[in-house]
């Protein structure tokens, strides 16, 4: 298995371009590789400005989602590789886990690993899982899973039954209420590096078969969470699942229950009542 | 002045406090707005004190440059930390005395058996100031909204100039005069001779009395670092009257001209808070008491009309405090005077030793007298600090709660803090 240790986040914009141009002809098992970057200083500006975009105050520990961002450019870099097996374009992202082992200060040097793992049966095509892991000091910090779901793939042979479903309780309707507005996907790309097409407008979500740009689900992940500050444990599981895609502008309800001392949350369509995002907080 | 002995009754006891470092305007701090400033330090307090999930009495707090939205600033900065979301929490706002007198009433609800315990404190950006349209363009888009009528919405946007693109800057000014605070003061400083050398060592000893309580840990306690801050980023502890000596004036004209900005605060970013209780409530805890805020006094002056400097009230309300208490102004262990500027504290200083000042204006028979130097300030204010507006009252009444208790019991100090407005706020502590 071999690790790549990259000096700099690779430009996802090239990465999207790259996957599209060599979506066509692939297959085959996941790949060993990994991608790693070494003592990444966070940049307190682009923490301010992803904070303000999903609402988190500017506290002296990162967004609890905040790592994600910083981790994801080397999944795109994973799954745009051509030894990745299943394209990226039309990927869904259908669940996200997040352990964080404790709070991460804006100043602590992180070093960052991805992976890609679980390639798995699907009813309706085949998911994989990209990980990572985030440290500090030589100790782990951070976990992420994201699970994505490929239409019509299919998994190898002997594969496992994916594992989508988030154990989440139906919640009554929330009063909290978000208008999302049509460039919500635009302001979270700037922030995120996201800048997967789907997200951007009606026309290039289009190209892609989507009836209008979707809101990025890590972004209504994080406006969840961010809704949840001061109540969160510093040492905790956030699992969700992605449902409906959330498209723009939409009028949404966010729900929450106290569990234990965790949560339960649903994100909601004020028209359809559909859910676009379940999911549990649960201390670590 | 008559005045009347109050019944020595409940006093609410200081148990600690926490601030974050303060920054200068537009650096470490500059895309934090108050309610993350405020919030990140409640969470400190929190943290400090166990309060976590704990609903306490009530958090009054305030900012003195505030945006509109900001209108349930306090209780939105709850909501947002880690106190009960059931703690009640409102706003004041006093200028430079917001957080000062946002402690007096916290105190006295405790005093008075309202509430058990309270969280006073305070916060201040001018980095992520509230800009407003501007006046013009206001009144434009207020007729616009209420136009009933194509012709009236365009009768209203006939008043539409690009000159009105330029917002409105909160200013450091005082309405009534136009004048700047620094310019207030520097008219003080004129009218009672305040030289620009006793400007300068005041500066001098503010920054090495904070530096030097940095060095011994004392406001380790005092202080959770913020944004990559662990001290008060405008602190010099290498200040010296040569370096201050280069610094050109910037308020008051003409030669004779003192104040410059070394021996003016800065515009700073930061936020403090302070927890109050009563005893029974800390004994249960396990908290220990540092102090008990004894008594308060607000004044004002007039200084628009009436002849006296803008930053000269907390001189009118000392009086009338040591009065009811039946204090001698020497009564004190510790000064705490809000070093606004330094020509502000030595002018008041000055105002108290002045034989006809305290007859004439205070109506005195005799002056209040001069006070041991050694005990004013001893580990640093504003000059040294930075001074967020409603921060300062909180940084104070926690640092001095805190050096009465590590003095013994029974000991007392003075806080004296002038405000915009020709407003003051005075408070008595004890151990």
């Amino acid at each position: 298995m071999g690790t790549t240790v990259l000096d700099a986040p690779p430009s996802m914009a090239a990465l999207f371009a790259r996957a599209a141009l060599t979506a066509r002809g692939r297959g085959g098992d996941l790949p060993d590789a990994r991608l790693a970057r070494r003592g990444v200083a966070v940049d307190p500006a682009e923490v301010a400005a992803y904070a303000r975009v999903c609402r988190f105050p500017l506290a002296d520990t990162l967004p609890v989602t905040y790592p994600h961002v910083l981790t994801f450019p080397l999944q795109v870099a994973l799954m745009a590789d051509r030894g990745f097996p299943l394209a990226l374009p039309g990927l869904v992202h259908v669940r996200n886990r997040i352990e964080q082992l404790r709070a991460i200060g804006p100043g602590e040097s992180l070093d960052l690993e991805v992976w890609a793992e679980r390639f798995a049966r699907h009813r309706s095509g085949a998911t994989v899982d990209l990980c990572a892991s985030v440290s500090a000091g030589g100790a782990e910090v951070w976990r992420g899973r994201s699970t994505y779901l490929a239409r019509g793939a299919s998994a190898p042979e002997g594969a496992p039954e994916a594992d989508v479903e988030v154990d989440a309780a139906d919640l009554a309707p929330g009063t909290i209420t978000w208008r999302v507005p049509d460039d919500a996907g635009r302001r979270y790309a700037t922030v995120s590096g996201d800048v997967n097409p789907i997200h951007l407008s009606g026309l290039t979500a289009k190209a892609f078969g989507y009836k209008r740009a979707i809101a990025h689900g890590m972004w209504v992940k994080a406006r969840a969470l961010a809704a949840l500050t001061g109540r969160l444990p510093d040492a905790a599981t956030v699992d969700v699942g992605f449902r409906k895609p959330l498209f723009l502008p939409s009028t949404v309800t966010l729900a929450t229950a106290p569990r234990g001392s965790g949560w339960d949350l649903a994100v909601r369509n004020v028209k359809s009542g559909a859910d676009h995002l379940v999911g549990v907080v649960r201390p670590l | 002045m008559a005045t009347t002995r109050p019944v020595p009754g409940r006093r609410a006891a200081v148990i600690g406090g926490n601030r974050i470092p303060f920054a200068r305007s537009n650096s470490a701090y500059a895309q934090a707005s108050n309610q993350d400033m405020l919030t990140a330090t409640l969470d400190g307090l929190v943290a400090r004190f166990g309060l976590q999930g704990e609903q306490v009495g009530e958090v009054v707090a305030g900012a003195v440059l505030k945006h509109a939205r900001d209108f349930n600033l306090t209780r939105e900065a709850v909501l947002g930390s880690r106190l009960s979301a059931a703690t009640p929490a409102y706003d004041v706002q006093q200028a430079c005395g917001t957080g000062l007198e946002a402690a007096v009433l916290v105190a006295n609800k405790i005093a008075l058996g309202q509430i058990e315990s309270g969280i006073a404190g305070g916060t201040d950006t001018t980095s992520d100031a509230p800009l407003a349209v501007n006046e013009d363009l206001r009144r434009v888009l207020i007729q616009l909204n209420s136009a009933k009528t194509l012709g009236d919405r365009l009768k209203a946007l006939r008043g539409l100039r690009p000159g009105q693109l330029a917002p409105e800057i909160p200013r450091n000014a005082e309405p009534r005069t136009g004048l700047a605070m620094g310019d207030h003061a520097a008219i003080t400083a004129k009218e009672w001779e305040i030289g620009r050398e006793e400007q300068d060592e005041l500066t001098v000893r503010s920054h090495q009395n904070l530096a030097a309580a940095y060095d011994r840990g004392f406001f380790d306690d005092l202080v959770t670092p913020y944004l990559g801050l662990t001290r008060d980023q405008n602190l010099r502890p290498d200040s010296s009257m040569e370096k201050l000596a280069t610094l050109k004036p910037v308020f008051g004209e003409g030669p004779d001209a003192t104040m410059t900005a070394g021996n003016s605060t800065p515009l700073t970013d930061g936020a403090s808070a302070v927890l109050l209780a009563s005893d029974e409530w800390a004994a249960e805890r396990g908290l220990p008491v540092l102090a008990h805020l004894v008594d308060a006094q607000t004044a004002a002056v007039d200084y628009v009309h009436g002849g006296e400097g803008l930053l000269m009230a907390p001189a009118y309300a000392v009086p009338v405090m040591l009065a009811r208490q039946g204090l001698t102004l020497q009564d004190f262990d510790f000064y705490e005077i809000h070093e606004a500027f330094a020509s502000t504290v030595l002018a008041t200083m000055k105002a108290w030793e002045d034989p006809s000042f305290c007859k004439e204006r205070l109506g005195l028979d005799a002056p209040l007298g001069s006070i041991d130097r050694s005990k004013l300030n001893v580990n640093g204010s504003s000059l040294a600090a930075g001074h967020p507006f409603a921060a300062t009252g909180g940084r104070i009444v926690a640092m001095l709660a805190k050096m009465l208790h590590e003095a013994g019991p029974g000991r007392r100090g003075l806080i004296s803090i002038c405000a915009a407005g020709g407003q003051g706020v005075v408070a008595i502590l004890e151990s």
